[in-house]
């Protein structure tokens, strides 16, 4: 038996395999973007031909994939028309007014994803306590379900005022357009988000309704290609939030899944967590373009409430400004990403400051020492001149580098310009690049009011290892895990993913007057909608966890806090969501009101598969991974300049399993397949039961 | 002007101080009371040093820019022989503080290590309420500064850690909303706080006398960059001038005149010619002009520019003292934020002249404040308050953004379902306006509608400050200004009736109030107008058939949905020979 993760990329496509030993293989190939499902049938041919797995042996298939957001970058999804209350078509498209760049007179609002003329009105009102204003003129609905047809869309949002609160119209409207017209996909607000605020339940409607027939198409593709191969394993896909869903339930669902593949990461940092008993980590992931990070408390990555696509790299430090993509309102493991990788490029302003991206050289023509046509100097030329990366080949001598044409350019482009020596210049490239990493660090950390000196690095991605040392010395981190497979560490990820659903019921109460019959048949009605859900992805009622949450905030404030609660609803359970509330806005926020009303605004269900149920994919039990010996021969070294403090050190270059449970004190350079780990001089570093890579930090800080 | 000898060491440096801003705003977000700090984002935080000038500054209001500066030298002038570690100081007076309107609230903390004084930490919080005649402290019909709430010469609000309980007291006695307040106000301290501890951090790792020495660096590096950029732009001099319509309390326009000068690497923007100071409390304080040209200025330039003092060097901005860009006392300045915005346009207006292929046409900012208040059935008061921004004008590329805050403000708007769920008003429409958008080859942004219907009480006050009834957001290059504003009121019984721009009446249960916001101006020739682009609008119903034909000289054939391309160019001509003829 088998059980295989897949993450589709925008260049690779990583599988990992894992047997019920525990014994894990990885494969990567190229991706293959005219359709993402041709590039895993490949890796699992290639699997299956290498005897790793048999298709008909696997017993689940987990899948991390980004048609959605790639359908949404591009534009590409379906036609979209757009129902709305009269008087509100525009809400889609006027937004929140805010935009995300201070000052840039050139920036442009994103597209509406339905253009007005396909947004229609019909009369109807709610009040916001849900009673009928002005009932539903259905002979409205008929004529503008006409004008939609006319113009050829094949996807309809419907997103009245007040439907959260009752949902009559909206659901009298679908079933007038699936009498009318059954082939169109319909994505409903009361069903996709019923939550208060219109611009956001719009917006993630349209979305769902914008990806729905791209991805419904995709993930068919991928079902009867996996069937035409032998296996007959159910397909889940990984949502936002980190659990999985069916195939089945995320192309009636997209919007829930947009996030898929950068959850997969921090999903797999957590599970590794567990098996090591940390709880509490800062996942830290960086590539070629690009670096992100993820707080992991108490086991559990934090989720946000909802994000943009498209927003392009905002810079973390000011995620505090928002309106620079589409607003999905779902709950999503929250990155901060920046835009600093093994490819930024690194240059010399105006004022004479040497900065590095957020420009990047890409995979092609790639960093100088690729020797692929690529001119300007990277962070990936700079750590070969440091020699933190191998100065004559990476990916165990599949990829030359040239390390003179590196210095040249560095030389050349920084070191010349600034008259300073081209390894100081190299170190400069280094350093700028950690300091604009460190800010996704704060992003999650400091400025949700959490010390970094708290928590336990976890670091993986291509480049993700060489930076993790100096990184964390910066946040004043002590600790750092680098994984097994840290190169496809999110497909890896994707193992340890249980199925979850999680569903949200607007209420909006004060506490203290709070009804509780009307609460607990509200949590009734999400328990029952939870139970369907699960029994679909066949889950009994035994084999969930159902946790309740409530959004409390204080009278007159604009955003919630999500705390733990019981069912049944008492009088009791109430107070003591309360309370807990309090604790956690003095946590959040520093300060916590307890003589202020407080209101309940959203039930939250989230429904989960019970660990041992057999749902989850591996058991708390890793085994080291055995991948083709790295090539590093032992006994090796090399020159390795660590900075001005420690200067030139002639380095040992050793491979992971030169390591034993026994510290030993840096530096050390460990060569792997697909990364390279950077131990600085005085850390000390064992592997630990899983093969993990443990680097200790605190003489240093 | 002094070089870095370690050009990595400065952009380190230049990345942590700003880091550091960065995290004081995340601070004062998280610990705020208030809708209007933590969403409107209305506050600022900084960095300054020792002898005044700012460093780094976090996420913030643009036109907060320039407030930092005379604030800080106020506090010094009046504590700065005697600053000592822990204290807190704190003003908004516009008179003596530096300030810019008095719900304006600064505080300053001294950063030392060592012994030595590196600096302040600083933050700005915008007060829901600062006591004075009509609660929230944005009125627009004061007549004097007294009228408008507390006021806070530069005070000790701590001294070497404790907090100075006089001032507080007196502070909380005087506003509306005590608690919500002091929680803001600390809210501010506790991000200084925060700064103060990252700048000794920063002393410890680098030594104070580098990172003193790389502060220097800094401020001279964005000097630099700024002269090398003004060096690139044309030397001359160019003027605009646009008005307010009026104060609420008179008829006549209020002049707002710009004059751009650029020589070499200076650049000097002068408001002489501008009208003098007003009755009403719109008068604009200096350094919220100062203000308001650093936002201007800042959006023609690289956007990677440094925002610190160093940026400012090279400005020098010329406002008569009792005039309405740099009123005396006890002059009334509340609302000065009307003025600020039609300031800003006037200077974009002037830099559009000197960079025609840069700068966009008038847009549409937050004229309008709208506040319906009274008390519910248990006579339990109830206030809305809200601020309606915004389109931008058109670019010379590219049509504006339709429905976005302005550039200088980037306010938010409200849920219509949150303000019904506690307020007793229906929101019956929030639209775009079609035709508002002034024509041009590239479009002016539509402005919006957003109508109130009072439902849940009998009566309630409504309250309306607004603009661009008689002056219309101008248009360049021959595009065409923005549809101008308007107000409106209709009753079962009297109909429709038309409103002016600042009123206060009863507003009766099923009444409704309607804020119809001007459209942004036009960029070029209507006529030049891509069809193709005309077309599109006429389908989205942003520009009606008619109007294509009357501003664009297109004519679209409405059984087909196509342009007739022959008739357009008939049309065209006809349009061009008959402006020849004028």
């Amino acid at each position: 038996m088998h059980q295989v993760g897949v993450d589709v990329g925008g260049t690779f496509t990583d599988l990992v395999v894992a047997g019920t030993d525990g014994g894990i293989r990885t494969m990567k190939v190229l991706s293959t973007p005219d359709d993402y499902s041709r590039a895993i049938l490949q890796g699992f041919t290639r699997l299956s031909d290498a005897e790793a797995l048999h298709p008909q042996s696997v017993k689940r298939l987990v899948h991390a994939f980004t048609v959605a957001t790639n359908a949404l970058l591009t534009g590409e999804g379906a036609r979209v028309g757009l129902l709305t209350t009269r008087g509100f078509r525009d809400v889609l498209e006027i937004g929140r007014l805010r935009m995300p760049q201070l000052y840039n007179m050139d920036w442009d609002k994103p597209r509406p994803l339905v253009p007005r003329r396909l947004r229609l009105e019909v009369s109807e009102r709610m009040s916001a306590t849900g009673e009928v204003v002005v009932p539903l003129d259905r002979d409205d609905v008929v004529a503008a379900l006409d004008t939609l047809l006319a113009a050829g869309v094949d996807s309809v949002a419907v997103c009245l005022l007040h439907a959260y609160v009752n949902p009559a119209h909206e659901q009298e409207i679908v079933e007038i357009i699936r009498a009318r017209a059954p082939h169109l996909a319909v994505s409903a607000s009361h069903q996709i988000l019923p939550e208060i605020r219109e611009f956001e339940r719009t917006s993630t409607t349209v979305v769902n309704a914008f990806v729905k027939p791209v991805v419904d198409r995709y993930l068919a593709a991928l079902e009867s290609g996996l069937r035409r191969v032998g296996t007959a394993a159910p397909l889940m896909i990984m949502q936002s939030a980190g659990g999985v869903m069916k195939s089945s339930m995320a192309r009636e669902m997209p919007a829930y899944c947009i996030e898929s593949g950068p959850a997969a990461g921090a999903i797999g940092a957590a599970a590794l967590g567990r098996v090591l008993g940390i709880a509490n980590i800062i996942a830290f992931d960086m590539g070629g373009t690009t670096a992100k990070a993820c707080l992991i408390e108490g086991g559990e990555p934090r989720l946000a409430d909802e994000m943009e696509v498209g927003a392009g790299l905002n810079n973390a430090g000011q995620r505090l400004l928002k309106g620079g993509g589409y607003v999905v309102r779902t709950p999503t493991i929250d990155l901060a990403e920046i835009g600093a990788g093994g490819g930024s490029l690194a240059w010399i302003d105006k004022g004479g400051a040497l900065r590095v991206g957020p420009r990047s050289a890409g995979a092609d023509p790639g960093p100088v020492c690729y020797g692929r046509g690529g001119t300007v100097p990277t962070v990936t030329d700079a750590n070969v001149v440091l020699g933190f990366l191998n100065r004559t080949h990476l990916l165990d001598g599949a990829m030359p580098i040239d390390a003179a044409a590196a210095a040249a350019a560095i030389s050349r482009d920084i070191a010349g310009p600034l008259g300073m020596s081209v390894h100081e210049a190299a170190f400069g490239i280094h350093a700028v690049a950690n300091a604009t990493m460190t800010r996704a660090v704060q992003a999650v950390s400091s400025e949700i009011g959490r010390s970094p000196a708290d928590f336990t690095m976890v670091a993986f991605g291509g480049s993700g290892p060489v930076h993790a040392a100096t990184l964390a010395l910066h946040a004043g981190i002590a600790h750092i895990v680098i994984p097994p497979a840290s190169g496809v560490f999110s497909a890896f990820g994707l193992l340890f993913t249980r199925i979850e659903h999680r569903l949200v019921r607007t209420c909006w109460v004060d506490t203290r007057k709070a009804d509780l019959a009307r609460l607990n048949a509200l949590a009734e009605e999400l328990a029952a909608e939870a139970a369907e859900m699960m029994a679909a992805e066949g889950l009994s009622r035994d084999d969930s966890d159902f946790q309740l949450l409530m959004d409390i905030r204080y009278a007159g404030q604009s955003s919630e806090l999500s705390v733990v609660a019981e069912a049944p609803i008492t009088a009791a359970t109430l107070q003591n969501a309360v309370a807990e509330f309090h604790r956690e806005h003095e946590r959040t926020y520093g300060y916590c009101s307890p003589g202020e009303p407080t209101q309940l605004v959203n039930l939250r269900l989230r429904a989960r598969a019970r660990e041992g149920s057999g749902a989850e994919v591996l058991s708390a039990r890793i085994r080291p991974v055995t991948t083709a010996a790295s090539a590093a021969a032992q006994g090796v070294s090399r020159d390795v300049y660590f900075g001005p403090r420690d200067g030139w050190k002639t380095t040992p270059v050793i491979r992971r399993d030169a390591l034993t449970s026994k510290p030993m004190t840096g530096p050390f350079i460990i060569e792997e397949y697909d990364t390279t780990i950077v131990v600085p001089p005085g850390a000390l570093v064992r592997r630990d039961e899983t093969g993990s890579v443990r680097i200790d930090l605190s003489k240093l800080l | 002007m002094a070089v870095s000898r370690d050009p990595i060491r400065l952009e380190l440096l230049k990345n942590a101080f700003s880091a550091i801003a960065d995290e004081m705003a995340a601070t004062v977000v998280r610990t705020a009371r208030s809708f209007v700090i933590k969403e409107a984002m209305d506050f600022s935080t900084g960095l300054i040093d020792a002898r005044g000038n700012l460093i780094a500054q976090g996420l913030c209001l643009p036109v907060h820019m320039g407030s930092f500066p005379p604030t800080i030298e106020a506090v010094l002038k009046r504590f700065g022989n005697e600053i000592r570690p822990g204290d807190v100081y704190a003003t908004n007076d516009p008179y003596v503080g530096g300030g810019t309107h008095l719900p304006d609230i600064y505080v300053f903390k001294p950063i030392f290590h060592d012994g030595t004084l590196l600096g302040f930490a600083a933050a700005i919080g915008h007060q829901t309420d600062i006591g004075g005649r009509v609660a929230g402290g944005n009125a627009c019909d004061n007549t004097e500064i007294f009228q408008e709430g507390i006021r806070l010469p530069p005070v000790r609000l701590m001294t070497e850690g404790r907090l100075n309980d006089d001032v507080m007291s007196i502070l909380r006695l005087n506003v509306r909303l005590p608690e919500k307040v002091e929680g803001d106000v600390m809210a501010t301290v506790a991000a200084c706080t925060r700064g103060e501890r990252a700048m000794q951090a920063l002393a410890r790792r680098y030594g104070v006398d580098v990172l003193l020495d790389e502060m220097d660096h800094l401020l001279d590096y964005t000097e630099r960059m700024t002269r090398a950029e003004f060096g690139n732009l044309p030397d001359g001099s160019w003027t605009f001038e646009d008005f307010l319509d009026d104060d609420g309390f008179s008829d006549d326009p209020i002049r707002i005149c710009v004059k751009v000068v650029k020589q070499d690497s200076d650049l000097i923007v002068d408001f002489t010619g501008s009208s003098p100071q007003v009755r009403g409390s719109i008068n604009l304080p200096i350094s919220m002009t100062r203000s308001c040209v650093y936002a201007c200025v800042r959006s023609i330039m690289d956007p990677n520019l440094p925002t610190n003092s160093g940026f400012m060097r090279p400005i020098r901005v010329i406002a008569e003292p009792g005039s309405i860009v740099n009123p005396t006392p006890p002059a009334p300045v509340a609302a000065r934020g009307l003025t600020s915005m039609r300031v800003t346009e006037a200077i974009w207006g002037a830099l559009a002249r000197m960079l025609p292929d840069k700068v966009f046409a008038c847009g549409v900012q937050g004229d309008f404040g709208v506040t319906i208040a009274g008390y519910d059935s248990d006579r339990k008061p109830f206030v809305l308050l809200e601020f309606l921004f915004g389109t931008w004008g058109g670019r010379p590329n590219k049509d504006a953004n339709d429905g976005l805050a302005s550039l200088a403000v980037n306010y938010s708007n409200s849920p219509v379902e949150v303000i019904e769920g506690e307020q007793p008003v229906r929101i019956e429409q929030y639209a775009f306006r079609p035709d508002s958008g002034g024509a041009g080859k590239y479009r002016g942004g539509l402005g919006l509608v957003r109508e109130y219907r009072l439902t849940g009480v009998d009566e309630a006050v409504l309250q309306v400050r607004s603009d661009r009834q008689k002056f219309r957001p101008y248009g360049l290059q021959g595009g065409r200004p923005g549809a101008s504003a308007a107000n409106f009121l209709s009753s079962g019984t009297e109909g429709e009736i038309r409103l002016p721009g600042k009123f206060m009446r009863t507003l009766r249960r099923g009444e409704s109030y309607r804020a119809v916001l001007a459209g942004g101006g036009g960029w070029g020739d209507p006529l030049e107008r891509d069809p193709a682009l005309v077309l599109e609008d006429v389908l989205d119903g942003k520009v009606s058939a008619a109007a294509a034909e009357r501003e664009y000289g297109v004519v679209i054939d409405t059984s087909t949905n196509r342009v007739d391309t022959a008739a357009t160019s008939r049309l065209r001509q006809q349009l061009r020979q008959a402006r020849a003829a004028e």
